[in-house]
């Protein structure tokens, strides 16, 4: 279990560090990696969130189809995380 | 209860699948295309992320993969959906071989009765076409390959590499049946120069009734595949209808586990191996195709002096076994991949198929031994 959340730590800061991820979406993603026992029985969204920061494209959005995931699909997975589901 | 040795006809579902299929189908049935409440948009996130991890094995991307209800839709999207263009393009040659599954070769057959010229190429006694003849054959009127990846039958690995050195400047599109073979040998598919993927749940452990095609773009463009079916403009009009999400959430996690544990899988499938051969070995059982080229997973052999309906009949409290393909089983015909490769008739009725997989138990080889030495006496 810890190798998906460490790996969620990385690309955060991959992204943030390298990347356009800004720091208003780095940071709580960041506070669910950092801890793995909060979010136990949730794995299968924290897997979602990690390929949403590893394809993280601020331009996602832009042109005829969307194939890279955006602020807006980050912060509904954070949210999602908080939530029951 | 026996122990089951037919993964080639289908596999176990690994247990964290199932536990993505029941929550998708308990909780989160949202559907995917409507994603204006938080159900829709959870299926959505859901497939876009099973999109991904089907796409990571073969380092397609994930606009590349297209969901359909297995391996045979897949292949027949991929062959027939390519018949208008041969048609305006005035390409109307394809190539294939003669051991591939009846998924490839009835939709080859509908190609020939289109006005399509099907060329099958022969196997060696090894069980592997030989790329010489497949490069022989290439002609400018040339549509389409179809190759598969491994037999299923004998679990003999295809010469893929040397296939995409002589297509590499070739503008033919290039078919790969990967059914046997995706999740389980990784290298070979992710060479960017196979155009079509054709794969399965069912046999890398995940759900029956999904697959996928994987169809590489090229400037963002996918092959030009016609839809066999119209109604909803699902999968970039390719597929349309109702993505069963369960199933896609559930093959997604097949192929995440299968990249994650290839190395041990191949190692639990290599030691079991070992054990069978030894078995089989002892009784002077001959094997079909040759080992180096065969998947850790797979032994197809033939026992002198055994009709392999009498052999399965006998060994069915013990182990599971099968004589060939589980689309042809049922037929009684003998197996066209074994004739084939050249083997006489008696040999043919004398073969049975192992296949096994991570999740299978020990066997009781002494058992398996003197049941069929029993059979000799």
């Amino acid at each position: 279990m810890n190798d998906l959340f460490s790996e969620l730590e990385e690309a955060a800061i991959e992204q943030y560090d390298h990347s356009d991820l800004p720091k208003w979406l780095a940071d709580p993603v960041l506070v669910v990696a950092r801890n793995p026992e909060a979010y136990r029985g949730k794995e299968y969204l924290v897997e979602i969130l990690l390929a949403q920061v590893r394809e993280y494209d601020v331009y996602a959005e832009a042109g005829c189809c969307k194939w890279a995931y955006d602020h807006e699909d980050i912060k509904r997975t954070l949210r999602w995380l908080e939530e029951e589901r | 209860m026996a122990i089951y040795l037919d993964c080639n006809a289908t596999a176990p579902v690994e247990p964290s699948v199932a536990s993505v299929v029941v929550r998708f189908l308990e909780k989160d049935y949202g559907n995917a295309a409507s994603p204006i409440h938080d159900y829709g948009v959870f299926a959505l996130a859901a497939v876009e992320h099973a999109r991904g991890q089907v796409a990571e094995v073969v380092s397609a991307r994930r606009d590349e993969v297209v969901f359909t209800s297995g391996a045979t839709e897949s292949n027949n999207l991929a062959i027939l959906g390519l018949a208008e263009a041969g048609i305006r393009s005035g390409r109307r040659h394809l190539i294939t071989t003669a051991i591939e599954h009846k998924a490839v070769l009835e939709p080859c057959d509908e190609m020939a009765r289109l006005g399509f010229e099907v060329e099958i190429l022969p196997v060696q006694e090894d069980g592997r076409f030989d790329p010489q003849r497949l490069a022989e054959a290439l002609r400018p009127d040339t549509l389409l390959v179809s190759t598969m990846q491994v037999n299923n039958e004998t679990g003999v690995r295809q010469p893929l590499t040397e296939v995409a050195a002589m297509l590499s400047n070739r503008d033919i599109w290039w078919h790969v049946d990967a059914a046997q073979g995706f999740g389980k040998e990784l290298e070979q598919l992710r060479h960017p120069r196979i155009d079509l993927i054709s794969m399965s749940g069912h046999k890398i452990y995940g759900p029956k009734g999904v697959g996928a095609l994987i169809a590489r773009k090229q400037n963002r463009q996918f092959p030009p595949l016609r839809p066999l079916m119209f109604g909803g403009g699902q999968e970039q009009g390719l597929r349309p209808g109702t993505l069963p999400v369960p199933l896609i959430a559930g093959l997604g996690e097949a192929a995440k586990l299968a990249v994650r544990n290839s190395g041990e899988r191949i190692g639990h499938c290599r030691a079991f191996r070992e054990k069978a051969l030894a078995a089989f070995s002892a009784l002077g059982a001959e094997q079909n195709g040759a080992e180096e080229h065969t998947l850790p997973h797979v032994l197809n052999i033939s026992l002198p002096g055994i009709n392999s309906e009498r052999a399965i009949k006998a060994l069915k409290n013990t182990i599971a076994v099968s004589s060939t393909s589980a689309c042809t089983s049922h037929t009684r015909t003998p197996s066209h991949v074994l004739t084939a490769m050249g083997l006489p008739s008696e040999k043919v009725e004398q073969s049975i198929r192992l296949s096994w997989c991570h999740m299978t138990p020990e066997v009781d080889w002494h058992e398996v031994e003197s049941i069929l030495r029993a059979l000799r006496g």
